[in-house]
């Protein structure tokens, strides 16, 4: 996998495509895989890489480019979760149908956080954020329509093993593919550019004429509704779900975790972070206790965070740099 | 205020400073500041004035050259560790504790006498003592104040721990011309009490009208330099011109 | 019905005077460094099992542990400063805080290492006694929990306020520039200011050990609490936190009395969004200002 990452390069269109087509080899590659695989196990692990290459990519539009660290994913994708699971509770829709109504749900939810939050910078937002993702959990707690504790049960898919495994690793898959390639063009609009000028300084973004609070609503809405849709699809994949695990602020830290440790800012940091990210929690799954691993995992997340700018993706731009001038720079 | 005596000598040479790297905006400035007296710095915006004076007073190293005060080269001092050497700045702009009293801003000035309270009681009430108009004012938080008399303050503020070298910012800006007139006056007197000051100003006329000796300055080079009567002969107007005053 | 009133209000005032000790170190920190300690809660639950171990092993009771924390929590706040801050301080500050998060992720794994995620109290000979003032009945543990946040709520604001190293610290937030030219060292003083916000953290963790039962992976509840007293009360001063944290308590202790238990956190979130709202610009300004 790392292999991929050390072509030789430099910015001329042909490289660039290149490298793209490599990440187009990547997934025809799972697609193959995910027809011909039977490792149930190892199906579940990849979608479950896919779901959280999802979200990291939709906390990335603004996290990643804003520069707004939003310490609340979850709070998204719970409300995703379980607005597909109320539907199903009380209307017997299936959870593949009402995807989009979560999505929709969480990127209203995502709006009216935004009204307030959006106009404070920096760490505060980072803490509201976490704070909010506490206050809906109560509320899902407290409110008679969520069954509070008790949670809600959804029907299994009437599929054989295997076949529930392959068919959320390809709903995983398609999302994340059709979320890196809106990333993707984020990154080369416009719209990234005012994303990455709110991240740089904003009073000066503004000052130039980015509407910044518009872009930033924008920006949070689309990653809401995003993690909203495969909040509801895991609803379905798991059939069971109830306040405490849905609203995990474990999530919220991971996919925080994911971007940072890939490179948050680019639309490779997920596709690297992710994978990384669970391989090594899996590993240390194995090997030492859980409370363990995590403290391993945050002691590595600092030294990430005040040691590697950028992540994979930083080291790895940083490397370039350092070889490109060989090749572009004329003798004088 | 006991006069000084022994002020030390202040050598800038080939101070090359800046922000980012490979932009310096400093590139090669050489100045000699003499005891006792009032050197000018002039020069129009962005020559890097205000940038020389922040290397000076080392909240920017220099990224070569040399910063000699006395015999001591002080260009990688952190900007903390000036006032104990008796050399301090005052920025251009309000530099008060704005939330603090005046009192208390004066007595701050005194930090390196912290281990002396009664010897620092002493000095507040000798500030007090020299600038009178600020006694009444004791107990109000110093940004509630008026442009001149938070000057009052700061001067009050950096005179208390005896410097005997002064970086001085644009000293008059946003003054009115009565209050900017007391301030140069004052740096008269300091002068007078045998300290060296180092003053940067934009106002050509007012500096030239005190300083002993002036050094131009314009894109982060000294060009040009001349005592008083140089300025006020010749080199005067043709700095005059060439700065556009 | 008058007694009833009179007891929610007692009640919300000592919840009040121990909140608002949760949030000073944070507001201090922020005020001053610049710095959202998002580990604050972390420090505070350290407290907690610090008040613990000293009771379960040594049987001291929790009074002396607060007073005791202050010194113990101040030497690891400047530790924690050296070893981690002085680097946060020089990164960008979204890695500072990822940084900061994971600060507060090992610590409370840590504790779990340490102490299970149980729920722990601590009950000492008062733990369960009660004061009657007429037919007013007040549980002694939250009257000495609340005097003791008190306690030190005044010594933070006489130590800011009238000493000269409490006066350079409220300087350095006020003009950093200015304060490194009268001499102060404000990478040293820094330190000073972090270990302050931690040891006040250490003898809040205390208190609330007092009061509530904990366990390390509760702990992050303090911090949305915390938070909540330094963004009602801004980073204005010592006392404006003590107001906030005295509204908080009360506005709990009235919505407990009136309204179903869990709704007192949709109350203050709603709360929090309101003043988020009315503040607008507000909190970036209100960061300039010093405690």
């Amino acid at each position: 996998m790392l292999s991929l990452f050390f072509l030789p390069s430099s910015d001329n269109g042909s490289t660039r495509l290149r490298r793209l087509l490599v990440w187009l080899a990547l997934s025809i590659a799972l697609i193959v895989y995910g027809v011909v695989g039977r490792q149930l196990f190892l199906l579940s692990t990849l979608s479950t890489v896919f779901l959280y290459v999802v979200l990291t990519q939709a906390w990335n539009i603004l996290g990643g480019y804003g520069g707004y660290l939003n310490f609340g994913m979850v709070t998204f994708f719970g409300v995703g979760a379980y607005t597909s699971a109320v539907l199903f509770q009380y209307f017997e829709l299936s959870p593949f149908l009402t995807a989009p109504v979560a999505g929709l749900a969480s990127a209203v939810l995502g709006v009216l956080i935004g009204i307030p939050t959006l106009r404070i910078r920096g760490a505060y937002f980072a803490l509201v954020t976490m704070i909010i993702t506490f206050a809906v959990q109560t509320l899902v707690l407290d409110m008679p329509v969520t069954q509070g504790a008790l949670g809600v049960y959804l029907q299994p898919v009437r599929l054989s093993p295997l076949g529930v495994e392959q068919l959320f690793y390809f709903l995983f898959l398609g999302c994340a593919v059709a979320v890196t390639a809106l990333v993707y063009a984020i990154e080369h609009s416009n719209f990234g550019w005012a994303l990455i000028a709110i991240r740089e300084d904003e009073d000066a973004a503004e000052i130039v004429g980015v509407r910044t609070v518009e872009v930033k609503w924008i920006a949070n809405a689309v990653a809401a509704f995003i993690a909203g849709v495969v909040g509801g699809l895991y609803a379905q994949r798991i059939m069971y779900i109830e306040p405490s695990g849905t609203f995990a602020f474990d999530i919220s830290l991971n996919v925080v975790l994911m971007a940072v440790v890939g490179g948050a800012g680019t639309w490779q940091g997920p596709l690297i972070g992710a994978p990384l990210v669970l391989l090594v929690a899996d590993m240390l799954r194995v090997t030492v206790t859980s409370e363990v691993n995590r403290a391993i995992f945050s002691v590595i997340v600092i030294l990430i965070a005040l040691f590697i700018p950028g992540g994979v993706m930083g080291v790895w731009t940083r490397w370039r740099r350092r070889h490109k001038p060989k090749t572009v720079e004329a003798p004088s | 205020m006991n006069a000084v005596s022994s002020a030390p000598i202040l050598k800038i040479a080939n101070v090359v400073a800046g922000y980012t790297a490979g932009h310096p905006v400093l590139r090669g400035v050489n100045l000699i500041a003499q005891p006792g007296h009032i050197t000018g710095v002039l020069g129009p915006n962005g020559a890097g004035k205000s940038t020389l004076l922040r290397a000076i007073a080392g909240f920017l190293q220099p990224s070569s050259g040399r910063i000699v005060l006395g015999d001591e080269d002080i260009a990688a001092l952190p900007p903390h560790r000036h006032m104990e050497r008796r050399i301090a700045l005052l920025p251009q702009g309000r530099s008060t504790f704005p939330e603090l009293t005046v009192a208390e801003n004066i007595e701050l000035g005194g930090w390196t006498m912290r281990g002396d309270r009664a010897r620092l009681r002493q000095a507040v009430e000798a500030m007090f003592a020299r600038y009178p108009h600020l006694r009444a004012l004791r107990d109000r938080p110093a940004g509630s104040l008026s442009g001149g008399q938070q000057r009052a303050v700061e001067i009050a503020r950096l005179v208390i721990g005896d410097p005997k070298v002064l970086l001085i910012d644009e000293p008059s800006v946003g003054l009115s011309p009565i209050v900017a007139a007391q301030v140069y006056r004052e740096l008269e007197a300091l002068k007078a009490e045998g300290r060296t000051i180092l003053l940067v100003d934009q106002d050509v006329r007012a500096a030239i009208k005190i300083a002993d000796y002036a050094y131009v300055l314009s894109s982060g080079r000294n060009d040009i330099e001349g005592d008083r009567s140089a300025f006020e002969g010749d080199l005067g107007v043709m700095v005059r011109r060439w700065l556009g005053v | 019905m008058l007694d009833r009133l009179a007891f929610i209000i007692t009640d919300g005032i000592l919840l009040g005077l121990i909140y608002a000790i949760a949030g000073l170190g944070l507001s201090l920190v922020l005020g001053i460094m610049g710095i959202v300690n998002v580990a604050h809660s972390a420090f505070i639950m350290l407290g907690s099992f610090f008040a613990f171990e000293l009771f379960r092993r040594l049987g001291l009771d929790p009074i002396i542990s607060f007073f005791l924390a202050m010194p113990v929590f101040f030497l690891l706040g400047t530790i924690v400063y050296r070893a981690l801050l002085t680097r946060i301080e020089r990164v960008s500050q979204s890695q500072g805080l990822v940084a900061m998060f994971g600060l507060m992720v090992l610590i409370e794994n840590l504790s779990t290492i340490a102490w299970t995620t149980d729920t722990r109290v601590i009950t000492a000979a008062y733990t369960n006694a009660s004061l009657v003032l007429g037919s007013l009945y007040i549980a002694q543990v939250k009257l000495i929990a609340g005097a003791l946040a008190l306690v030190l709520t005044l010594l933070f604001w006489a130590f800011l306020r009238f000493t000269l190293i409490g006066r350079a610290i409220r300087a350095m937030g006020q003009n950093r520039d200015a304060a490194l030219s009268v001499g102060i060292d404000v990478r040293r003083l820094s330190a000073v200011v972090f270990g302050l916000g931690i040891a006040c953290a250490g003898a809040a963790g205390v208190a609330l050990a007092m009061v509530f039962p904990f366990s390390p992976n509760t702990q992050i509840q303090w911090l949305a609490w915390a938070f909540l007293v330094v963004i009602l009360g801004g980073l204005g001063s010592v006392a404006n936190t003590l107001i906030a944290g005295l509204i908080i308590g009360l506005l709990q202790s009235l919505s407990t009395a009136f309204l179903p238990f869990d709704y007192v956190y949709l109350v203050l979130y709603v709360l929090l969004a309101v003043i988020l709202v009315l503040r607008r610009e507000g909190l970036t300004l209100v960061v300039k200002r010093a405690i």
